[in-house]
């Protein structure tokens, strides 16, 4: 065998514990490292791949109350346009729509659609993924099938514009563009018989469902706005609905985009304490094989193959472990994936990924060999003679830091001050981990405060706006509506909401989803506007803080809207965000928006006093108005079905994050005590055969290391506190957050802080236990 | 009648060496006194050292007894022992064996502090054993790798007595010390002695061994013999002569 290999067999012999603990970390590290690039790197792909396969639209619009000509209209438009290579065009139904789901009641646009008609569509595809031998009824998106939601043979009940139907779940289908609730509208299957069924109702309004493949994705947000703006010209009662390839992909894919974020923090930060320990290992390594290392010098070996042996020993163990890391993370990845798919909504079949497993195991391998190599520079400058004389002194005791005779602390905490004042290293260990953790554990006591808790700061920040129920009704019935909710002593407070997927184009720039209110003040999420104001009357408005930050607009700016062919300017009052149109929305006045167009009905949301059942509340009103209801949503129960993903993933991700922390302080902590107990053997023999007993030692050994513990810990609380939101935006930021609004819970962090100082002193005392095997009776001469 | 102070029954220790048992002291009874100078002597292997581990507590017999003040400490958990040792003993080692990341002074209080809970009274009795060993107070603010093997000898000494024990256990104490360095390490323990300090010490020396008022010879893992040399005097030439002639009997 090689003699590198043979020394760095013989040194990892020497230290097992110190193998196994570096190759956890990088384990950790590697498979945290891997699945991040999975999902980075192939999960939207695979919607790609789900969209290619579909053939699927880059643009779709659905458009209600259609004419007869609208559709040789808009296929007359599509044609003409140079930058659409292809679309199909179908008769449908839209309706404002809900159901039961995850134990809550969604709410959003469906686009009906007869299912063979569905399926022979060239461009807008779609699969049927589950079928049944039930011939009536409804198919759904796949993403209803799973957990424990729908199966085939399930009766569903669905309202639509306030009518409530049931239907038997016949199967389910995929759909890339309108396969779920995030992507702005959503596909349900009818069969023949039950299509036309729907087609008597009062609320089957005749639509056109319109998907269209541009030859330049890039601009599918534009190309959707000129087209849906070509119609709203010749057609002002036309209400269209669109999407595009960027908004779906995105908001399909937020979670995927969060547990990735979080993986590839939480790998990077265990690599870097992993090159941390290695670091301190080798430094440790060559003090304690000072005269070992001279006498291999001695006998001709020379510094590069000693610094060859050391890499051999550190970048090949991490190298294995960094393989078998990717390895394992295809054991977690199917957890992952369930949790991803129940958001995506897409199927994902895993398939072994060279790139990421070539990425990770060079990534973390030359890291590994790069920090070994810098710290086993030193070798280069053993003499070997002087080496293996008396070593090359690496303690230059020169300062008495806690002189026993004046210091009020007790013996034992004196002799650990000792301790740890003079080791630099090991409180620089301890600091790094500490203050990781201490990030790690402050995110995970936001996410539990701002998810699991209570997920409303969540949904302030994605939703937008909230309350416990909206209505939708026909202008008409407006005046009729306010005068009920006036009266009804249930009502705590109502105010006009209206956002349907409407939207306004912002001349030059991009069409912009908008809000429409009464009185802000009265809106229930008050931090969307994260910077100046909401609009009060009616030349204001308040817009998406990104869009702003993107196109150089700042408070007091004038900017002209238009809808069709009507515009208006209206004056920057301030910033909002809200992840559900990824930073491209506003919020204006009725007054306001009443200028350059008409609210074609309007949405009330309604805060209910205590105790009120919101259902039994919404069934009335859909009784008192009829037909002219379009939607009644239960929105408490709308944010618990949409919530659920996110509070499973958080769930997931928090109890991950927490035993990753454990393990990676225990690892630590075995590796420092070890250290220090190698570099103590000797001063702990002498103080057992002084009369000091094991308890003591150890006890010493584990407050040495509480200074560091708790300053880095406190200090890592509180600074992870101050910028927990801010790294938040950064994290979010691709949905169009700008700026955090979390709630950092000071009571749990405060409490995470001192469980993680009790567990690190646990952990240290638990190590420390290696003290009993320190025999005094070592230290007297041989006979 | 000299007072018991430490006493061994049937005192043996056995180790495991490549599967066979190696009896390294064999059915030792021993009685060591208040205020005696006790030189425990013998060839390499002859068991000293395995003796002085088992009296000072450092170690525990294989069979036998081991009795302190009616208490039998051969029965003691390690933490026992370990209290046995603070409260009790005072070590002297070959090898020094200060703490080098603490001062000379850390080093006698991180003993005296273990026991003595008066800082201010332990301070005090700490200089005043440095003063007697003729340490300066700048050599005790030093680190022990800054003085001398002599200097940093008398310091063990120091820190031995700190809690003024009843036993003052010194194994091979001028081993490790040039001549005229390691005279005054035994003028030191011999003035100790003199005080009323009762040491137990071990060594292959004959000069070291000359300070000693009773002189133990091992062999083989048994006490072969003994001679009382009685009090020291440093003009006392008769006293070599008997030294002498025990340890031709015994074989030296």
């Amino acid at each position: 065998m090689n003699k590198n290999l043979l020394l760095a067999r013989s040194n990892i012999r020497k230290a097992k514990g110190q193998t196994v603990a570096i190759v956890v970390l990088v384990l950790l590290a590697s498979i945290m490292m891997n699945l991040w690039l999975m999902l980075s790197m192939d999960y939207r792909k695979n919607f790609d791949r789900s969209h290619d396969k579909l053939n699927d639209g880059h643009v779709n619009l659905s458009a209600y109350v259609i004419s007869n000509d609208f559709k040789n209209f808009i296929s007359d438009t599509l044609k003409e346009r140079t930058d659409i290579t292809e679309f199909t065009v179908s008769d449908a139904f839209c309706a404002l729509s809900s159901f039961k789901y995850n134990g809550g009641e969604l709410s959003m646009l469906a686009v009906l659609l007869e299912k063979e008609d569905a399926l022979s569509r060239s461009v807008g595809g779609f699969e049927i993924t589950e079928d049944s031998d039930f011939k009536s009824g409804i198919y759904l998106p796949m993403l209803y099938g799973m957990g424990n939601n729908y199966a085939a043979g399930d009766t569903i009940k669905i309202t639509f514009l306030g009518e409530e139907s049931e239907y038997t779940v016949c199967g389910f289908f995929n759909s890339a563009m309108i396969g779920s609730h995030n992507c702005g509208m959503m596909a349900m299957l009818m069969t023949e018989d039950t299509f036309n069924e729907f087609s008597e109702k009062s609320c089957a309004l005749n639509s056109a469902y319109v998907s269209a493949r541009v030859n330049d994705i890039s601009k599918c947000e534009d190309i959707g706005t000129e087209i849906k703006d070509a119609i709203s010209k010749e057609y002002p009662d036309v209400v269209v609905t669109k999407n595009d390839y960027k908004l779906v992909t995105t908001s399909r894919y937020i979670s995927q985009m969060i547990c990735a974020g979080i993986l590839s923090a939480m790998a990077f930060l265990v690599l870097l304490i992993g090159v941390v320990v290695i670091v301190s290992n080798i430094a440790n390594y060559i003090r304690e094989n000072m005269q070992n290392l001279g006498a291999l010098k001695a006998v001709g070996y020379t510094s590069r193959q000693l610094i060859s042996a050391l890499l051999a020993q550190f970048a090949g163990i991490s190298a294995i472990a960094a393989v078998i890391g990717t390895v394992l993370s295809y054991c977690v990845f199917p957890a992952v994936n369930e949790m991803m798919i129940a958001q995506t909504g897409i199927p994902y079949i895993i398939r072994f990924q060279p790139l990421p497993i070539l990425f990770t195991v060079i990534f973390i391998s030359g890291v590994v060999s790069a920090a070994v190599y810098f710290s086993a520079k030193k070798i280069k400058n053993i003499e070997p003679i002087t080496a293996m004389r008396q070593g090359i002194a690496t303690h230059n005791f020169k300062r008495n830091h806690v002189r026993l005779e004046k210091t009020s602390l007790s013996l034992n905490a004196a002799l650990a001050m000792k301790t740890t004042l003079g080791g630099l290293k090991q409180n620089l260990i301890i600091c790094v981990t500490m203050l990781v953790i201490s990030l790690i554990l402050v995110f995970s006591a936001t996410s539990v405060r701002n998810t699991i808790v209570d997920i409303q700061p969540m949904i302030e920040m994605i939703a937008g706006e909230f309350a416990d129920s909206a209505i939708n009704v026909n202008l008409k019935k407006e005046d009729e509506l306010i005068s009920i909710l006036r009266e009804d002593s249930r009502v705590e407070k109502f105010y006009l909401f209206t956002s349907n997927n409407m939207e306004v184009q912002h001349v030059g720039g991009v069409s912009l989803f908008v809000a429409v209110t009464d009185d802000c003040s009265k809106m229930n999420n008050q931090s969307r506007a994260i910077e100046g104001r909401y609009p009060k009357y009616g030349n204001e408005l308040a817009i998406a803080a990104k869009y702003a930050n993107e196109n150089g607009i700042k408070i007091g700016d004038e900017i002209t809207l238009k809808v069709g062919n009507s515009n208006g300017k209206y004056i920057v009052s301030g910033f909002t965000q809200c992840s559900n149109y990824l930073g491209k929305d506003c919020i204006m006045t009725r007054e306001g928006y009443e200028k350059i167009s008409s609210l074609p009905n309007v949405t009330y949301y309604i805060n209910l006093t205590d105790g009120t059942d919101i259902d039994d509340f919404n069934n009335g009103l859909s009784e008192q108005f009829g037909s002219d209801v379009n939607a009644v949503q239960n929105i408490l129960l709308f944010i618990e079905s949409t919530g659920k993903v996110y509070v499973l993933l958080m769930t997931f991700l928090v109890i991950a994050i927490v035993i990753i922390s454990c393990i990676v302080i225990i690892f630590v902590m075995y590796l420092l005590v070890r250290t220090l107990l190698n570099g103590k053997m000797r001063d702990y023999g002498i103080l057992k055969a002084l009369g000091f007993t094991t308890g003591q030692l150890v006890l010493q050994t584990a407050i040495s290391f509480m200074p560091s513990i708790i300053i880095s810990v406190t200090v890592g609380i509180a600074v992870s506190m101050g910028i927990i939101n801010p790294l938040m935006a950064v994290f979010l930021s691709g949905i169009g957050v700008v700026k955090g609004t979390f709630i950092v819970p000071a009571d749990i962090c405060i409490i995470a802080g001192i469980v993680l100082v009790l567990f690190a002193f646990g952990a240290a005392c638990l190590m420390s236990l290696r003290v009993r095997k320190i025999a005094p009776r070592a230290l007297l001469s041989g006979e | 009648m000299k007072e018991i102070l430490l006493k061994t029954e049937g005192l043996s220790k056995s180790f495991s060496s490549g599967g066979a048992l190696q009896h390294v002291l064999k059915n030792v009874d021993l009685e060591l006194y208040k205020g005696d100078f006790t030189v425990i002597m013998g060839a390499s292997g002859a068991g000293k050292s395995t003796l002085l581990y088992a009296l000072s507590g450092m170690d525990t017999p294989s069979l036998g007894k081991i009795t302190f003040s009616e208490k039998v400490i051969s029965d003691f958990s390690s933490d026992g022992l370990a209290v046995f040792r603070r409260e009790h003993c005072g070590f002297v080692f070959q090898q020094i064996y200060l703490i080098d990341s603490m001062s000379v002074f850390d080093n006698v209080m991180a003993a005296g502090l273990l026991l003595n809970r008066d800082k201010a009274a332990l301070v005090k009795r700490a200089k005043e054993l440095f003063a007697a060993v003729d340490i300066s107070e700048e050599t005790q603010q030093k680190f022990p790798t800054q003085i001398s093997g002599g200097e940093a000898q008398r310091a063990g000494i120091v820190r031995a007595l700190i809690n003024t024990p009843e036993i003052l256990f010194a194994d091979e104490p001028t081993g490790a010390l040039n001549s005229q360095t390691g005279m005054d390490v035994l003028n030191t323990l011999t003035e100790f002695n003199e005080r009323g300090q009762s040491v137990v010490m071990v060594t292959h020396d004959m000069r070291s061994a000359r300070r000693g008022n009773r002189i133990l010879y091992l062999k083989d893992g048994s006490i072969l013999g003994e001679c009382d040399l009685g009090k020291y005097r440093p003009d006392d030439s008769e006293r070599h002569k008997k030294l002498s002639t025990f340890l031709s009997e015994m074989g030296w």
